[in-house]
């Protein structure tokens, strides 16, 4: 996935001379994880903007420039450290299109690394994408393969308002797919339907997809059909995909990795309540990251807190039995 | 970058030699009792009710905006606070859409979205501004990177209070453009009290123009009372902006005569400062100067008044006329259609 992210980069930047990217460590560093190497060296200073370590003008920066008619493209480095930028995501961003009857508008796409992976502790294993979801004006994006990570930052890029792209960490060397050289958008909106199965639905997102998917294929052996809807775009929300399924399988499983207490599940617990009651032949069911604070360093409590295969097969064995 | 970064001084309205001209003043002087009415009116029309939410008045602190944002060209930007709602009226708004903007109707820049001081014109560039301190110090600091990546010649001059420059956002805003030598002028209305904080706990400086000095780039502290030395010194900090050279901070030290908002007796001021504030009015000092000089007498002083007096009503008729946004525009313009 972070090839596919670097070259989506790389080719919307010789596409479109608007574009440009800025961030901690993007530039010379070439990112962190190495997402944005080589970039420098073919773009210049001038599109590859290595910034101060300060997120709220890194976020403000991208805001004005897009009202310019720029594209710009920000980083924020670790999901943990996008709380200094939120008064701009929030307060500027998401509303600059409201507050002035459409006059302005935001063309900007923030690339967020998220997540949990490698026992980074605390402050650098956070999945916060629902603190966004609650604001409209925002798009809020989480892909989990190669493909749709292109595809899906390409289409970011182009949106004419706001995006929050949110990269997990863990799926930057795991998720492996074919991804065309050429040019291609996954739009934002429509969720993806992973697996087709007809005794439950698993709604899922990002890093849980995969362990959802391979969650169901052990279950399958035991003949509980599970499919799996993937949501790509949590905001604004695909509906209709998720309830067509659910419609058909009459019982759904909420997995997310990010705390559970008015979390994404929560939000999809009611959307099915208030829409799909007549169709749900059990409860509707979470598996999810624990109410504790983050992801803490010691091994035994990184594991005890992530969600994993068993975790799901668990939740899909007590849901099935319904 | 000679040529523009002398530009500034090449306006029709100023003479060669960089000193303003008389018909300068003279239209100096206009708007600065074009915003004074309006502002005085804005107040009227809240006290009798005829809108709802709250105005921020800027009277007493006219000679800032107006000495900074009068000669600014149409491609420019202004990135106001909530206390410069008469920024819109400098930058060339016709007065109609300013008081729709008070009473929130169909005809309103925003369609009543923002709240009455809260005002944007973006065909003109005035950025419609949040309510956050210092927020659109921010997205102007973001404007003013774009005309730089654009290779403009435009500038942005934003707005902000005393108690902005505490937050945060302040520090990254302008440390920022100091790095990147931004064309922009940021603008401190130091009226001495945020709210009903005063200066002496917001701040341990003496000039708040020192903090550009931790930026890079030139902090100069004025009497934002003198219409003419504010704008010499905008003049100054344009010029810079235009040339490449980078931004530039304004400290204009003045006084709000009124409370931080309608709803604010503002009893935490005593009675003698503000008399005497008052007394350093900014209007009625450059009126008296263009009196001495024969620029401005009774009857002219009387014509200009009229004039603008008639304008109001205009516009508050035009306000008072139009339609109120429909409910059904609620959930218009969150993303785009």
């Amino acid at each position: 996935m972070l090839e596919a992210i670097n070259e989506a980069l790389s080719q919307e930047m010789e596409r479109d001379d608007r574009v440009f990217i800025l961030g901690e460590d993007i530039g010379l560093s070439g990112g962190v994880f190495k997402v944005t190497d080589g970039l420098l060296d073919k773009f210049g200073e001038e599109r590859v903007l290595d910034t101060p370590l300060a997120e709220g003008i890194i976020i403000a920066a991208a805001i004005g420039s897009s009202m310019m008619g720029l594209r710009p493209v920000p980083e924020i480095q670790f999901a943990d450290f996008i709380t200094p930028a939120v008064e701009q995501i929030v307060q500027q961003a998401s509303k600059l299109r409201y507050r002035s009857a459409g006059g302005y508008s935001c063309p900007i796409t923030i690339r967020v690394c998220c997540g949990a992976g490698g026992g980074s502790g605390l402050y650098h294993s956070q999945e916060n994408a629902t603190w966004f979801v609650h604001e409209p004006g925002l798009k809020v994006v989480m892909p989990s393969t190669a493909y749709d990570a292109k595809g899906m930052l390409l289409a970011a890029i182009r949106d004419p308002d706001p995006v929050i792209f949110f990269e997990h960490k863990s799926l930057y060397r795991q998720a492996k797919s074919e991804v065309p050289e050429g040019d291609y958008t996954v739009p934002i909106g429509p969720a993806a339907v992973r697996r087709e199965g007809r005794d439950l639905t698993i709604l899922t997102y990002g890093f849980m997809t995969q362990k959802s998917l391979d969650a169901a294929e052990q279950m399958a052996q035991k003949g509980v059909e599970s499919e799996v809807v993937e949501i790509r775009t949590l905001a604004p929300i695909d509906k209709s995909t998720i309830l067509n399924s659910v419609r058909k399988t009459n019982k759904a499983l909420i997995v997310h990795e990010d705390k559970k207490t008015m979390g994404y599940g929560a939000e999809l617990a009611a959307i099915l309540s208030e829409e799909a009651f007549d169709d749900l032949d059990g409860p509707i069911m979470r598996v999810t990251g624990p109410d504790v604070p983050a992801i803490p360093f010691s091994p035994n409590l990184d594991k005890a807190w992530q969600v994993n295969t068993e975790k799901i097969v668990a939740g899909i064995e007590k849901l099935a039995a319904y | 970058m000679a040529s523009k970064t002398n530009r500034a001084v090449m306006e029709p309205e100023v003479e060669k030699n960089g000193t303003p001209s008389n018909e300068l003043h003279l239209n100096l002087y206009k708007m600065l009792v074009k915003c004074r009415m309006c502002d005085e009116k804005a107040r009227i029309l809240f006290r009798q009710g005829k809108y709802k939410g709250n105005f921020y008045s800027g009277v007493g602190q006219e000679a800032t905006s107006v000495g900074t944002a009068f000669s600014l060209k149409k491609d420019d930007w202004i990135a106001p606070s909530h206390r410069d709602w008469t920024s819109n009226v400098i930058k060339g708004v016709p007065l109609k859409f300013c008081f729709a903007q008070l009473f929130a109707k169909t005809t309103s820049p925003d369609r009543g979205r923002s709240s009455p001081a809260h005002m944007g014109y973006p065909e003109l560039h005035v950025i419609t501004p949040a309510s956050s301190i210092a927020g659109q110090l921010n997205v102007g600091t973001g404007v003013a990177l774009g005309i730089k990546k654009l290779r403009r010649n435009d500038v942005v001059v934003s707005y902000f209070g005393d108690g902005a420059t505490s937050f945060g956002g302040f520090h990254e805003a302008l440390n920022f453009a100091g790095v990147h030598k931004l064309p922009i002028i940021y603008v401190c209305q130091n009226n001495l009290w945020a709210e009903s904080v005063p200066l002496r706990l917001q701040s341990a400086l003496t000039n708040l123009s020192d903090r550009a000095k931790a930026y890079g780039f030139p902090g100069i502290s004025l009497d934002g009372n003198n219409v003419l030395e504010v704008y010499d010194a905008a003049q100054k900090a344009i010029g810079r902006a235009r040339g490449g050279q980078g931004p530039t901070m304004l400290e204009c030290k003045t006084y709000r005569w009124y409370g931080h908002s309608e709803i604010d007796p503002a009893k935490y001021r005593v009675k003698e400062e503000v008399e005497a504030w008052k007394k350093k009015d900014p209007v009625a000092a450059f009126e008296k100067q263009l009196m001495e000089k024969k620029l401005l007498n009774d009857a002219k002083k009387k014509q200009i008044a009229d004039e603008i007096t008639q304008e109001i009503n205009e516009a508050v008729e035009f306000a008072e006329q139009s339609p109120y946004p429909d409910a059904s525009e609620l959930a218009d313009h969150i993303w785009a259609q």
